[in-house]
């Protein structure tokens, strides 16, 4: 484990040198080969080196880190032609990948809660520094205070744990029980406004908003992992607490998932439609979590791995109608398939593997929680037929406005995807069809 | 592209063909000597639950295939002609392919969460060919289409979550055996919800006509004889388990009011397409109908034979429409047998297939249905049903065939109506031998006995007297000019009511889409943008703001009371620490 650290690290001096774009992609791709062949196959924690080690659940999730990080490096090619501080760019991507790659990876829970707020900091970098619009400051700071506010309780909650258990060792917690309801809040509520539920995802569309293509994907590529990972790994000493109090974090979700699949039809901007879709998916894997079975569990993780391909796919499509139309208003980005009709053959991949369409992992990611949550209670059924349901309908909404019809008139010049665009979205979505052939993979945690 | 022999449409013509060849003989071979074969392949499993994929081959999926596949093949080898000037033909057969590559999935899957690969396929590619042409009518049909399948899709991923109760996903292994269970109950309504959609049952019908807007090709595959009967052949699949449920004569009755207000709606309708989407809806109907009396072998039998002349029926409906300068109303038409004589002559077989006239296609199914249902033990209301929406099938489809072919020519005075065009007529050829052939050909092929039906002499003419009555009207209505169409507005709300099937179009439109898109507005508003924002961003900065001002007011007021309140403080300090102790 500790070599891919001092991989990442002996990095930032390559992103500071000149024309070093493409090799530092490629030394990332190199790393993320060498992780592939990691071979994790246990269900247990292997590969300890110093507080570091992991199991599947969190190889999963580094895979996806570095998966991402590289995308993004490949979708931020605009950056490097125009020479947009290429550097500090990189090196924020090397420095959030080494903060993601901690938190994945340590096995202690202060480590664990510094590096979560620590992958804050190159986020808010990455939103405020490459960001196109002035809103993008106040969009920074919702980011940075919904997440603070709630996460010093976490921090305290820790040392709660410290003082009463003498361990943080995430490893161990299983071993314990603390029923404590003040104890609970302050765990679960971090990792809730990370995810986020719904009620408290007000940061999330804002700063997909003014993100820029590289702080999207990673928003919702890894950032509301984060969330779900924490939730996965603490909610195993709270088993008790969890079975009385839960089911108020379901609720909300269902309901919310709902209401945000409603809202995602009056958005009129991609990049925020896309950003509403995401809470919606994220509601049902915070209830998946939340029902405390193994089905919900497994479920949530693959939605997780699912949703994180697919939606940071989509944020690069919305991306590439963005460098050629400078808008992301769906008035304007219409009858895309006039000018590109190959990517609108990605477009419609993409969205319908949003919409949870076989053979992707969010397909089997929603079989499973749906599993899990009608197991729960079968009234819930109701909730997740309308969030079903509704996810096609704004997928086929964001899909058919985009690419159907006529396009806007007043465009005046207009060029055709590039070959690195195509490599980039069909590394989004390989891995998130081709991945559900070894779904077993993900079976074996716990 | 030009050159015929490596055009892309008859590449796939040949394979597709090739592959019914295939399937017709594994399909003899199957049948002869009662073989199934079932594949499994694991994709994963824990706790004793695994979910498979699975491939089951019985003569019934061997044979739906071998259907599919004739189908497929000859109306991509009408394309050819068909869609000769489209710039994008490559993306459109290649759609046509996955939409058949789908139906297989879905033929051949005894699996519920494997033959979710065929059924959202379905409904995703569908959708594709639905908005192929770029504007707002198939937009919006397209979106109506796929939203309704949705439904369907919902229902089967909940059924799934259902399933968990037996440990398996194969439900062909617990439908006898589950059968009284509650569960199973759930699982049947729920199945036969999703085949309502797909099939476009009454409640669901809407999207159907308004499918109309792919091109006639896709019209001819996806929407008469393959994808709107997945919703029957899943039933089929399903049927021993739904013989006892109550939703079945749910189903009955939905099945029934949608054959008999499709016949309506069609004889109100001009659009050629329309007319023959109302009656494949009218078809699909019966087929859900007779389906739900517990009689699936007579619905599959219909559903193959009613695939081969409605599929015929489409493709002379889309050359008419070539050679018509695009042009669907049927008031323009008229005499067209005199310039088109070939094409008349499949449009008037296959419609007549459609009839039941003795001897074609449609008659060995139908008339074995409707001899059935008079022999079986049914109210009278599902009685009239049946022969009702019997006399309205002669009727439309005699209507449409005066209109068509006897009447007086109404479009412009310049015209070119011309019947060389092979590629289409070949494929078409096809389609008409075997809605000429295929009934009798079925009904000994599938059926391992005959059917002993013994009926008094009346019940049994009345399939002709209906017939006859429905021919005669067709006649008439089709005789009667612009003045008398007039007169219907006398009748005008029960005209409305009929001629917008029952007003399901704009219930599943706006009727749904108008609280849903206003809930979803009002929640943004009020959530979203209000009470959430209050409460934490927006209300909180509000808040900092406003006592920050306030402490604001005391420092940059007088020194004096500045200092005053310091020294205050620091008396009461020293007050506290003096008398603590």
């Amino acid at each position: 484990m500790m070599k891919f650290l001092m991989m990442m690290i002996f990095m930032i001096p390559l992103c500071f040198m000149k024309n070093m774009f493409w090799m530092v992609q490629m030394m990332l791709m190199l790393m993320m080969f060498m992780f592939m062949n990691l071979g994790v196959k246990l269900n247990l924690f292997c590969n300890l080196s110093y507080m570091m080690s992991c199991d599947i659940m969190s190889y999963g999730l580094i895979l996806l880190s570095i998966w991402i990080s590289i995308l993004m490096i490949m979708a931020s090619e605009n950056l490097y032609k125009m020479d947009y501080y290429v550097n500090f760019f990189l090196f924020n991507v090397i420095f959030l990948l080494i903060m993601l790659y901690l938190t994945f990876s340590t096995l202690n829970m202060f480590m664990f809660y510094l590096f979560f707020e620590g992958s804050l900091i190159p986020t808010l970098l990455l939103i405020i520094g490459w960001g196109y619009q002035p809103e993008r400051i106040q969009a920074g700071m919702y980011l940075l205070f919904y997440t603070l506010f709630v996460s010093l309780p976490l921090l305290i909650g820790i040392f709660y744990m410290n003082n009463e258990m003498n361990c943080m060792i995430i490893y161990f917690l299983k071993f314990f029980n603390l029923n404590n309801y003040l104890l609970y809040i302050s765990m679960i509520l971090a990792f809730l406004v990370k995810m986020p539920m719904y009620f408290v995802h007000l940061w999330l569309p804002k700063a997909h908003v003014e993100a820029p293509v590289s702080g999207s994907m990673i928003l919702a590529g890894i950032m509301l992992k984060l969330g779900g990972y924490g939730l996965l790994r603490l909610m195993i000493f709270l088993q008790e607490i969890n079975m009385k109090l839960n089911y108020i974090w379901i609720v909300i979700s269902l309901v919310g998932g709902f209401y945000i699949s409603l809202k995602c039809f009056c958005q009129i901007d991609i990049k925020s439609l896309i950003a509403y879709s995401s809470v919606a998916h994220m509601s049902i894997v915070i209830s998946g979590i939340m029902i405390m079975n193994y089905w919900g569990f497994i479920g949530s993780y693959i939605l997780m791995i699912g949703h994180g391909l697919c939606s940071s796919g989509m944020f690069c499509l919305a991306n590439i109608s963005y460098e050629r139309l400078h808008s992301r208003s769906l008035y304007i980005n219409k009858g895309m398939m006039n000018f590109m009709p190959s990517m609108s053959l990605w477009w419609f991949l993409l969205m319908s593997s949003n919409m949870a369409a076989p053979p992707s992992l969010n397909l089997m990611g929603e079989i499973s929680l749906i599993n899990s949550l009608m197991s729960w209670s079968w009234i819930s059924m109701l909730m997740l037929m309308l969030i079903s349901f509704f996810s096609a309908g704004y997928s086929l909404y964001l899909y058919s406005f985009i690419q159907h019809g006529n396009y806007y008139s007043g465009i005046y010049s207009y060029y055709t995807g590039v070959s690195r665009e195509y490599l980039m979205l069909m590394l989004h979505w390989l891995p998130l069809n081709i991945l559900v052939l070894k779904i077993d993979y993900s079976m074996i945690w716990f | 592209m030009n050159n015929m022999k490596y055009s892309i449409c008859f590449i796939s013509f040949f394979f597709l063909f090739m592959m019914m060849m295939v399937n017709f003989f594994f399909m003899i071979y199957f049948i002869m000597n009662d073989m199934v074969i079932l594949m499994e392949w694991e994709i994963m499993s824990f706790n004793s639950l695994s979910i498979v994929m699975s491939i089951l081959l019985d003569w019934m999926s061997l044979l739906f295939m071998m259907f599919v596949f004739l189908i497929s093949s000859v109306v991509i080898y009408y394309s050819k002609s068909y869609m000769q000037s489209e710039l994008n033909l490559s993306r459109f057969i290649i759609l046509v392919l996955l939409f058949v590559f789908s139906m297989m999935l879905l033929i051949i899957s005894p699996n519920i969460i494997s033959i979710l690969l065929g059924w959202d396929g379905l409904g995703l590619v569908s959708y594709c060919l639905v908005i192929y042409y770029q504007n707002l009518k198939s937009y919006n049909a397209g979106m109506l289409t796929a939203l309704s399948n949705r439904v369907g899709d919902v229902f089967i991923l909940i059924v799934i979550s259902w399933m968990l109760n037996y440990g398996s996903w194969n439900y062909i292994f617990y439908l006898e055996f589950m059968n009284n269970d509650w569960e199973m109950m759930m699982i049947g309504s729920m199945i036969i919800m999703a085949a309502m959609t797909k099939s476009a049952q009454i409640p669901f019908s809407s999207w159907l006509p308004a499918a109309m807007a792919a091109p006639t090709p896709v019209s001819a595959l996806v929407h008469s004889s393959t994808l709107v009967t997945a919703g029957v052949y899943l039933l089929i699949r399903f049927n021993m388990m739904l013989l006892d449920m109550f939703f079945l004569k749910l189903l009955l009755l939905l099945s029934g009011l949608t054959m008999f207000m499709a016949g309506i709606s069609a004889n109100y309708e001009f659009d050629l397409k329309k007319i023959i989407a109302l009656s494949t809806l009218s078809q699909l109907g019966l087929m859900m109908s007779i389906l739900s009396m517990g009689l699936p072998d007579l619905a599959f039998f219909h559903l193959l034979t009613h695939a081969m002349f409605k599929a015929l029926l489409f493709m002379c409906a889309g050359i008419i429409i070539h050679m018509m300068n695009d042009i669907q109303d049927i008031r323009f038409m008229g005499g067209i047998s005199l310039y088109i004589p070939l094409t008349s002559l499949c449009m008037n077989i296959s419609n007549m297939a459609l009839c039941g006239i003795p001897f074609l296609a449609g008659f060995y199914s139908k008339d074995l249905i409707l001899e059935l249902v008079s022999f079986s033990n049914l109210n009278l209301m599902i009685f009239f049903l049946y022969y009702l929406s019997t006399g309205l099938t002669m009727f439309y489809s005699f209507r449409l065939m005066m209109y068509l072919m006897v009447n007086d020519f109404n479009l412009l005075s310049i015209f070119n109506l011309y019947d060389e065009d092979y590629i289409m007529l070949k494929s078409m050829f096809v389609l008409l031998f075997m809605s000429i052939i295929s009934g009798s050909f079925l009904s000994w092929m599938i059926f391992s006995y005959p059917y002993m039906i013994y009926l008094p002499f009346n019940l049994k003419m009345m399939v002709i007297y209906v017939s006859l009555v429905g021919g005669m009207l067709g006649y008439f209505i089709s005789n009667m000019k612009i003045y008398s169409v007039n007169k219907f507005l006398m009748t005008y709300n029960l005209s409305n009511f009929l001629c917008l099937m029952w007003f399901m179009p704009n219930l599943s439109t706006y009727g749904l889409s108008y609280y849903f898109l206003n809930l979803g507005q009002s929640l943004l508003k009020n959530i979203d943008m209000g009470w959430s924002e209050i409460y934490s961003g927006f209300g909180m900065m509000q808040v900092m703001k406003k006592y920050s001002v306030f402490y604001n007011v005391y420092q940059m007021n007088n020194f004096m009371i500045y200092l005053f309140s310091f020294i205050i403080w620091m008396f009461i300090l020293f007050m506290m620490l003096m008398f603590n102790n």
